[in-house]
């Protein structure tokens, strides 16, 4: 008997008995779920690792966090001990800024490996952070480490697409599915009980997960330095994204199931998907950003700065600009000769120059962070099809992971050497009234330590509106394929 | 005889396999894709290695215009300016004739690691670590730890290299391939007449076998030689790196095959085969590398690089210590007039600092080192429970991008920050000037490239044996489950 057949019969079933059949879908194919040992074993591997990965990730967080305030600790004390000198040379030995731990980088570690940890803020020039995690590694470490996220991008859709592949075409297979039709339910109705079955299976997944995530968060989280309710709630949207992931999953294994012609096609074909999503799909995703928006190498980043600042004068005194500047300044305060201007001629030419200098960098680190932005969003544009390009970013931003966070971080640690360039050239300006003037420990301790506040969750959401979009539209396009699906629904 | 008759029914086998599969449209399809996808990484090594290369070229041009125009200012300053006045006494760090200020940062040499002839095959570590650094007279962790620029998340992402494809994709078209030579017989029903076709059934499965996983290995093999043949030249074709480089392709091929048949031969369904090969390519390809690198990592967790650079700091804040106490015993004893100061007293301190942070960075650095080489071994030993993670490593190797490779780098590195120290320091400390033939008799970081490309790939034998010996046992396993096989 078709679908064709049944329908005038479902159509007129009342909505609490579709309601029912619903349920009764969704309870059978619970229990079928459960009664397969393999899956059960499975999954309760997938859940020991998981939580394995978490508390790696708890340990390994908690010793670089150990390391960092350490750090911090100790390169504030090499600033305040430093011997009276001149500000402008303290200002050239600099401080260290170290990038603050994400909490939640214990479940996605995101881009922190491949970043650097800590930017030497020096005098006359932004730096780049420094000294990556990855390069330590070896090579075998490029093959990923063991991570929340890891297994829920890559082997949580596995199981998902195990549960699912056999869910209309293993009834076809066996008899049921005619048996199931011809007693009036709708195809619809049986799609809805299947997915209900398969999503609640998603959800006992994560649940265990992020609920080891919150109570490690909880643990974890400074709340003197960081909103415990912001971190709360940048898990729940964590939750939320891998649940939608997941549950496109789920939708796209019911609809190939009910279209295949058999399981085993329908497993191929999942797995085809499966291989490309996780695999294929981000690396020529990336290959494809870097050809459409390029960056440019270090030696032309670095000669493209250089060639800017040649238009300042920085300490050359016979150039131009200074010329033009001591001009200038001589006429503002009306004096012929240096030696009578009354203030530091040495700390307005430092500080003029390093004025034009915020400039430069400014332009030349957002021109990079702009082709990083773009190569973000060419990556994350096919998400709605390979949704793992649309998940990552959102994941990577909720747990402050991304290279958004690593340039607002890098951000505020230029803000604070252009402070420290301002307090040492103010100091010059107003006290030395000789080369041979020197600053003591006082001006240290004056000069505040870096104190960075990474930004709420808001930010993260601010710059993943394209990525959510890519995941809400993979979780649509995957529910209207079940449901084209489900009205092709051939019943042998 | 009876070799000869295995061995005719072994052909046969194989033959009526390989007509079965030449008219099978999806196995013509899966070929050609494994055959595409590794050409396209090729392409895509290939792009990456002029890439570097161009960094390199552009690094040493870099070099060849700093030192040539502080040897004209070298040039200016000893024969002053055309009016016969004296040109401009310039400050120290910019004094082309300062030899502690030039050696640490304008006359920098470059230190390159060209790459290697096969570096198309993977990308290794090559995008991490910079293909050019400019050693310095400072410490290690003034010129070592530079990076190249690019996204972290193209980092994260990971490069299309032909080790990706080998490692990942290859194997699941072996598997694809192997994975119901009996079981889809057995539930198409013709495996009762495959079996009653040969006196010696096993021999005829082994050729079937043989035909199905000759294929895609066959394919990527080929497609291997092609595409290093159009990427990098017919030459490399007969470098050691490119028959080791077969080697490990096929190897690592025929570990799969193996692993195939042994499920196989187990005489269970294609459903049964098809779910525990996948689990098997999760596990080995994906969960055992992250769990080894995860539990080398916890077991020897990486140092700090921030301690070496505080420890810089430190040795600095504390030479500049010692020379103030210098200095003040000095004023103590000679009167404040006689003090030293202007761009020696400058040149001085900058001498005391940087031997101060040399000193320290290098004790720490050689700790760091220890650690990091610990965690290394811990995880290389663990990787022989996963011929993905062996495989990968040994193709970096070939490529000249692995750990092998870049160790010896940094070695000659460390060698040559030693020559060029003592080049810089030693006239520093005599407070000699630099001079023209001083410019000139600076030492060369050199290449030796042509020495280190002729050899080849060294420590692949214990990658290999990993591969070849599970290999070898589950194809004892397979070939007693293809002998027992029952209808």
């Amino acid at each position: 008997m078709s679908d064709l057949a049944l329908a005038p019969l479902a159509t007129t079933a009342p909505a609490k008995s579709r309601w029912r059949v619903v349920r009764a879908v969704a309870g059978k194919e619970w229990l079928e779920l459960f009664r397969d040992r393999r899956l059960v074993w499975l999954c309760a591997f997938i859940m020991a690792l998981m939580l394995a990965a978490l508390a790696f990730g708890y340990v390994e967080n908690a010793r670089v966090l150990r390391e960092r305030d350490a750090a911090a600790q100790a390169d504030r004390e090499l600033w305040v001990g430093q011997s009276a000198k001149n500000p402008h040379a303290a200002a050239h030995f600099g401080q260290y800024a170290f990038k603050p731990l994400s909490p939640l980088a214990l479940a996605d570690p995101g881009v922190d490996a491949y970043v650097g940890s800590a930017v030497w803020l020096e005098a006359h020039k932004q730096n780049e952070t420094q000294f990556k995690q990855a390069r330590d590694g070896g090579v075998g470490a490029r093959l990923g480490s063991l991570s929340l996220a890891f297994i829920l991008q890559t082997i949580a859709p596995l199981i998902v697409i195990l549960m699912g592949f056999a869910s209309f075409s293993g009834e076809r297979e066996s008899g049921t599915l005619k048996q199931l039709l011809s007693v009036g339910a709708r195809p619809r109705d049986i799609l809805a009980g299947k997915a209900m079955a398969l999503i609640g299976a998603i959800f006992a997944l994560l649940a265990p997960a992020f609920v080891g995530a919150a109570l490690a968060v909880v643990f974890f989280v400074d709340r003197e330095r960081l909103s415990l309710a912001d971190q709360l709630i940048r898990l729940g949207a964590l939750g939320a994204a891998y649940a939608v992931y997941l549950a496109g999953f789920a939708f796209l294994a019911l609809g190939v199931s009910a279209l295949a012609r058999s399981s085993r096609a329908a497993l191929v074909t999942l797995l085809a998907f499966w291989l490309a999503n996780s695999f294929l799909a981000p690396r020529l995703a990336t290959d494809a950003a870097r050809a459409f928006a390029p960056t440019p190498t270090w030696q032309d980043f670095r000669a493209g700065i250089a060639q800017d600042k040649a238009k300042t004068f920085g300490h050359d005194e016979s150039h131009p600009a200074f010329v033009a500047f001591r001009d200038e300044t001589l006429k503002t305060y009306g004096v012929s000769r240096i030696e009578d201007l009354p203030v530091s001629f040495r700390g307005l030419a430092l500080r003029k120059d390093d004025e034009a200098g915020y400039a430069i960098f400014d332009r030349h680190f957002g021109a990079l962070q702009s082709a990083f932005d773009r190569q973000d969003a060419l990556r994350a544009a096919p998400g709605f099809l390979f949704p793992l390009l649309a998940l990552r970013p959102i994941s990577m931003a909720f747990a402050g992971v991304d290279s958004r966070s690593q340039f607002d971080f890098a951000t505020a640690a230029e803000a604070h050497r252009r402070d420290i360039q301002n307090q040492v050239s103010d100091n010059l300006i107003h006290f030395a009234h000789d080369n041979r003037y020197v600053a003591g420990p006082e001006l240290w301790r004056k000069i505040a330590a870096f104190a960075y506040r990474a930004p709420g969750a808001v930010f993260a959401l601010g710059y993943s509106a394209l990525p959510m979009i890519g995941l809400f539209a993979w979780l649509a396009l995957a529910c209207a394929f079940a449901l084209f699906a489900a009205r092709r629904l051939r019943p042998v | 005889m009876s070799s000869a008759f295995l061995s005719s029914a072994f052909l046969a086998g194989m033959r009526f396999e390989a007509r079965m599969m030449r008219r099978d449209g999806a196995i013509w399809f899966a070929l050609l894709a494994l055959a595409g996808v590794a050409l396209f990484a090729l392409a895509m090594g290939a792009s990456r290695v002029a890439a570097q290369q161009a960094a390199i070229a552009s690094a040493r041009a870099d070099e060849t215009q700093r030192l040539s125009n502080l040897q004209k200012t070298l040039a200016q300053l000893q024969q002053g300016e055309p009016q016969g006045k004296p040109a401009p006494e310039p400050p120290p760090y910019r004094d082309p004739r300062n030899a502690a200020f030039m050696g640490g940062g304008p006359a920098a040499a470059v230190a390159a690691l060209a790459p290697a002839p096969l570096a198309l095959v993977a990308t290794g570590q090559s995008d991490l670590l910079p293909p050019a650094v400019r050693v310095t007279t400072g410490s290690k962790d003034s010129f070592l730890f530079a990076d190249e620029i690019d996204n972290p998340a193209n980092l994260m992402s990971g490069a299309t290299d032909l080790a990706f494809v080998v490692v990942f994709v290859y194997p699941l078209v072996v598997l694809a391939m192997a994975f119901n030579l009996l079981a889809g017989e057995r539930e198409q029903g013709t495996l009762a007449m495959t079996l009653a076709s040969a006196r010696r059934p096993s021999a005829a499965l082994a050729g079937k076998l043989t035909a199905r996983v000759a294929a895609p290995i066959a394919a990527t093999l080929l497609a291997v030689a092609a595409g290093v043949w159009i990427f990098a030249g017919w030459e490399r074709l007969a470098s050691p790196g490119f028959a080791a480089l077969l080697i490990v392709v096929l190897l690592y091929g025929l570990f799969w095959a193996a692993l195939a048949a042994a499920v196989d031969g187990l005489g269970r369904g294609s459903a049964f085969n098809a779910l525990t090969l996948i689990g098997a390519w999760v596990a080995i390809t994906m969960i055992l590398p992250a769990a080894i690198n995860s539990l080398a990592a916890f077991a020897h967790p990486a140092p700090s690089r921030i301690e070496m650079v505080l420890a810089a700091r430190a040795a600095s804040t504390d030479a500049d210590r010692a020379r103030d106490a210098s200095l003040a015993r000095y004023a103590q004893e000679h009167g404040d007039a006689g003090k030293p100061g202007g761009p020696q007293e400058m040149t001085l301190r900058r001498l005391a600092t940087q031997e101060a942070a040399f000193q320290r960075v290098e004790a720490i650095v050689a700790e760091h080192d220890a650690q990091l080489a610990r965690q290394r071994d811990m995880a290389d030993r663990l990787g022989y429970l996963s011929p993905a993670y062996l495989t990968y490593q040994a193709m970096a190797d070939v490529a000249g991008s692995g750990e092998t490779r870049y160790r010896a780098f940094l070695d000659r590195i460390r060698a040559f920050h030693l020559d060029w120290r003592e080049f810089f320091l030693s006239r520093a400390k005599a407070g000699a000037s630099l001079t023209a033939q001083d410019y000139a008799a600076m030492p060369k970081f050199t290449q030796a490239d042509e020495e280190l490309m002729a050899r080849p790939p060294a420590g692949l034998a214990g990658p290999l044996i990993g591969v070849a010996l599970p290999m070898l046992i589950l194809a004892i396993f397979a070939w007693r489950g293809f002998r027992r096989c029952k209808v």
